[in-house]
């Protein structure tokens, strides 16, 4: 029996030595994703890092790299900074070559490291302070802050009566106030709008007094920068004094506006019929408006059994756009022939403008990075809720003012 | 003066639905002098029962709401068979670490289901137009939150007063002992206090769920946002629990309609309950109708 | 005194002094010296990858500030839940400087020992302020005051700008005798300077413990009126009480300033003064050691579930949600089942250790 155990054994080393030193070479690239799956904001993470998963596994079961595949580690963070940290420096030690992020804290609180490591990042924080001072963190889409003055802008384009009387409903934090004054820049530098009031909500369970004040100043328009949850509760109040508008800039009415977390398929899931006219910028392709970019989501949906809600949710939409611009840099650099490192990769992302622009079908425009442009996608849509639905409004469009306030 | 009037409206009905939400509180307190830090936890899960039942099982909404109260009665009064019976005795501090660690396996319960990260809204039942008078405005699913809270608070009321069972209930919160010497089960009133605050709780968990949506982030908030409106009222005090309630509620409202945006404040509807909370401490420890326990050495 | 001197199966205290020392026997002074070199010795020796250290250092911090709760709650037994709170008080204080100085000031590159102490002393000015209500509140009502300074707290940053609205603000990098810190020894370094602070900490509440106002911390918890009856002054006591934990929380906010380089809101929400009680007891409330063993259970664990959250993720992909749900639940399944079978933590299991060894070969 001794004999045949050492035998076993020899067989087994020999198997091993021989898939260590297999003739297929095939190289694993590994990246890492930290997000919020559970505690704050998991209603977002979840979907987002379902996504992000998908989309990798299509790229391994297809074959889009050859012979190489990307192992994507997914960690759950819990919305806490201390835990993402933790996970960044073991996600280093596995040697990413490019990470992906998630809250607006945790980018905020990383930057430097990401600095000093010299690796690219994705984060799924749209914050404009995100990008300043840092030269490694790409924003897939436009900042919150070009989302907001994109609104306003619309509504000094589009609005007839003179000029019109904005509110801003916020988030009582720094992703909340961020747009805040980047909107007073634009505004100083000829955005043709007043800005009557700035709201920070709390956890309110009536906003009756609120709006009835906002109404008694005039205000016609409420551009909200938060999350889904306060967004609802407000409509629903607006919507019981009737004061929201049915068409864009009605009279004596007040319409509702809100930038990318503050809309999707969990608005009107949370907010229901009070959702109606509600307008949402943002630069994600919607299931409720067919097209190329839409029909692959679903069909990716499908291929991994998520259900409708996952499928829906601008955030799956997120994470897999998110994991394109990865997978997209990867890709180019293999073809270039170049080893897949944080230095390639960054100058891949970098090189991505122009002629190479990278169009994922899951955005409404091209990303674009430039060592001056950290947005990736600059397009944005405009999208508002008729009979329970999104509908695009328009064709998507750049905001003008953004650049005089950078 | 119709916008003072309207914050005086809101703020007693956002009062009310906060006395609700701290009646459980309190009759956990009153009976067993547990601090139920999980009490969030409790009104997140009557609400998505009641959405649960109605809309995927097609329940009509009344019987839904009747039935999730049953059903988080039965599941709190479990709670406290499981996780609290054997404490009894025990230092507070263990007791209020239990109700954290019930809160977390809770959560991780609740994120097993589609709730944890999915958003819901319940159907609309109730009609949309507010009632209006004179500039002032309620809405239906205000009113009748408001409705239930006066039924519920009155019936627990009466039943404190009145009925047997519930002078019981009074009789262990006194003393325990000279009640099991009387013949009260004590281990029993513990449990239907659970199982009462579970009720209150899934009724609360209903009507914010209806103002709010089904937001698990939302909901399991108010289990937080309470604490001062119980400590406010005292504890062990169903009336101040009321008034502890609508005093929040106004003081809320207030700040919310008064203070933010004056000299660059912000979000004071938040801070402002415990500032004054603290301040009313100072003067009444007990709070303003708790009951002065009497210390000897 | 025992006869032998290196082993003692019982007590042989015959004054008051004896049974007031550190170590009772050479063996456990020699047991203490050894686990001491070894703590500073390893990292020489077995190098650990920078997540782990970085765990060992977090875990190092979480020590110091749960030694300041346990002063509070385990010795005073005064329930405090806004302890991250007076963590955050710590960390803000470097964090304000860094603001007003800018983040490479000298004073907090070169001068971070002082800056720690500083920070150690702002906590323990905002603790006793916060302590203050004790004067009058009892129980539960007190634990509320607590909350309610964390709830303050959290507001107050949010609010003012001075602290960039929560968001991270950075601080630099340390300089120290061989020159600036950089990142490759930056997690070494600061398991040095922790465990010094842990070190100087530990053995300062241990004397403490033995003075007057050590006796007068567990009179006022066993009875307040009592201690009150015996001369103490059971409100300053607690307010005393408060300080203290303010000032080890200070000191464990700044180490966490300096550790992760920057101070956000995000790290001393209610959730963390949650997490610091459920060490406490896991810990074992009132014991000293029991400050150790609390964060490194409660950090052990949280890896450990993380491992195993990542391997329920490969064995049911489409069920991302059951892995999700693991780390609550079993985060509340271990503070229950200590509450239920150990509520007086894994201190008391050394404690059962330590008798077995001091017994042995004999049993009871």
């Amino acid at each position: 029996m001794k004999h045949m155990k050492i035998f076993l054994i020899g067989i087994a080393v020999v198997c091993l030595l021989l898939a260590a030193a297999g003739p297929s070479r095939a190289e694993v690239i590994k990246i890492a994703l930290s997000l919020a799956m559970s505690g704050p904001t998991s209603d977002a993470g979840q979907p987002y890092a379902k996504g992000v998963e998908d989309f990798f596994k299509y790229v391994n079961e297809e074959k889009l790299l050859g012979k190489d595949t990307i192992d994507c580690t997914i960690r759950d963070d819990q919305y806490k900074n201390d835990v993402t940290k933790r996970n960044f420096e073991e996600f280093l030690d596995m040697g990413i070559p490019i990470y992906l992020n998630y809250s607006t804290g945790s980018t905020l609180a990383l930057k430097r490291d990401f600095e000093e490591e010299k690796i690219p990042t994705l984060p799924a924080s749209f914050h404009r302070g995100n990008v300043e001072d840092s030269n490694y963190i790409f924003l897939p889409i436009a900042s919150y802050s070009e989302q907001c003055i994109g609104l306003a802008e619309y509504i000094a384009r589009h609005f007839d009566g003179g000029k019109a009387k904005v509110a801003l409903f916020i988030h009582p934090s720094a992703f909340g106030r961020g747009p805040v004054a980047d909107l007073e820049k634009a505004m100083a530098a000829g955005l043709n709008i007043e800005i009557v009031e700035t709201v920070e909500h709390g956890t309110d369970l009536d906003s009756t007094a609120t709006l009835q004040r906002l109404m008694s100043k005039g205000v016609q328009f409420v551009i909200a920068q938060t999350v889904q949850s306060p967004v609802a509760t407000f409509l629903n109040d607006a919507e019981r004094l009737g004061i929201i508008a049915q068409t864009f800039g009605e009279k004596d009415k007040i319409t509702f506006m809100g930038a990318h977390y503050t809309g999707g398929t969990d608005l009107i899931a949370l907010a229901g019929s009070a959702a109606e006219n509600f307008f949402w910028t943002t630069s994600y392709r919607l299931t409720s408006v067919p097209g190329v970019g839409t029909e692959a989501q679903l069909a990716l949906a499908e291929r991994y059994g998520r259900d409708d809600k996952t499928a829906n949710s601008h955030n799956y939409t997120n994470g897999i756009m998110v994991a394109q611009v990865a997978f997209e840099a990867i890709r180019r650099c293999k073809a270039k022939g170049n080893p897949v490192n944080r230095v390639n990769l960054t100058a891949e992302l970098n090189q991505m403008n122009g002629l190479n622009a990278f169009y994922p079908v899951t955005t409404v425009g091209p990303v674009t990075y430039s060592a001056t442009d950290r947005a990736g996608v600059d397009s944005l849509q405009l999208y508002r809720v008729q009979d329970g639905q999104w509908h695009a409004v328009d064709a998507p469009f750049r905001s003008e003012y953004m650049r005089k306030v950078e | 003066m119709s916008y003072f009037f309207q914050l005086v409206i809101s703020g007693i009905v956002v009062g009310s639905i906060y006395a609700l939400s701290a009646l459980g509180f309190v009759l956990i307190y009153k009976s067993s002098r547990v601090l139920n830090i999980a009490h969030g936890q409790l009104i997140a899960i009557g609400a998505f029962m009641v959405y649960a039942l109605t809309v995927w099982l097609k329940v009509p909404i009344l019987i839904a709401f009747l039935a999730s109260m049953v059903l988080t009665f039965f599941m709190a009064m479990s709670v406290e068979r499981v996780f609290l019976r054997r404490l009894i005795g025990e230092p507070i501090i263990s007791v209020i670490m239990v109700t954290i660690g019930l809160m977390s396996i809770l959560d991780g319960i609740i994120y097993l289901t589609p709730f944890g990260s999915v958003n819901y809204s319940f159907p609309a039942v109730l009609p949309v137009t507010p009632i209006s008078f004179g500039g002032v405005s309620i809405s239906w699913t205000q009113l009748v939150g408001v409705i239930i809270t006066v039924i519920l608070i009155g019936g627990f009321s009466w039943f404190f007063k009145r009925s047997t069972l519930g002078i019981s209930m009074r009789a262990v919160s006194d003393d325990q002992l000279a009640a099991m010497s009387i013949g009260i089960s004590v281990p029993r009133v513990f449990g239907l206090a659970w199982a009462m605050a579970g009720l209150s709780a899934a009724a609360a968990g209903a009507i914010i769920g209806n103002i709010t949506g089904l937001n698990f982030d939302t909901l399991r908030a108010f289990g937080i946002l309470v604490f001062p409106v119980v400590i406010l009222g005292g504890l062990d005090s169903v009336f101040g629990a009321v008034v502890a309630g609508i005093i929040m509620g106004l003081i809320q409202q207030f700040a919310g309609g008064y203070l933010d945006g004056q000299w660059g404040l912000s979000g004071t509807a938040n801070v402002l309950p415990y500032i004054i909370l603290l301040i009313i401490l100072l003067f009444k420890p007990h709070g303003l109708f708790g009951t002065h326990e009497i210390e000897r050495v | 005194m025992s006869a032998n001197r290196w082993l003692a199966t019982g007590n042989f205290f015959t004054s008051y002094r004896e049974e007031q020392r550190i170590f009772f026997t050479h063996l456990d002074r020699l047991v203490f010296v050894a686990v001491l070199v070894l703590l500073f010795a390893w990292p020489l020796f077995f190098e650990l990858s920078n997540k782990y250290m970085l765990v060992v250092n977090h875990t190092l911090i979480a020590v110091v500030a749960v030694m300041g709760l346990n002063i509070v709650t385990g010795y005073a037994g005064l329930i405090s839940i806004g302890h991250a709170a007076f963590v955050g008080v710590g960390a803000y204080t470097v964090a304000g400087l860094a603001t007003t100085l800018g983040d490479s000031h000298k004073l907090i590159t070169h001068a971070w020992p002082l800056m720690i102490v500083l920070s150690g002393g702002m906590g323990a000015l905002f603790g006793a302020f916060v302590g203050l209500p004790a004067l009058r509140l009892k129980h539960l009502y007190l634990a509320i005051a607590t909350l309610s300074f964390q709830m303050i707290f959290e507001w107050v940053i949010h609010f003012m700008g001075f602290f960039n609205q929560g968001q991270t603000i950075y601080i630099g990098r340390v300089h120290w005798l061989t020159g600036e810190v950089g990142r490759s020894s930056h997690y070494v370094f600061w398991y040095y300077a922790s465990l010094v602070v842990v070190v100087i900490t530990g053995f300062g509440i241990r004397n403490l413990m033995r003075t007057r106002f050590g006796r007068c911390l567990i009179a006022v918890r066993d009875n307040d009126r009592a201690a009150d009856a015996m001369g103490m002054h059971p409100g300053l006591t607690k307010v005393y009480a408060f300080a203290l934990a303010g000032f080890m929380a200070g000191l464990a906010g700044a180490l966490h300033a300096y550790l992760y380089r920057g101070v956000g809101i995000e790290s001393f929400t209610l959730h963390h003064s949650i997490t610091y009680l459920a060490m406490a007891i896991v810990g074992g409330l009132g014991t000293l050691h029991g400050a150790f063993w609390g964060p490194a259970a409660i950090e052990f664990l949280d890896i450990q579930v993380e491992h195993l959250s990542a391997w329920a993720a490969q064995i049911f992909p489409a069920q991302g949600n059951l892995a999700t749900a693991l780390r609550p639940f079993s985060f509340g399944l271990v503070i229950v089942l200590f509450l239920m079978f150990e509520p007086r933590g894994i201190a008391n299991w050394w404690r059962i250790a330590r008798s077995y060894v001091k017994l042995w070969p004999f049993r009871y």
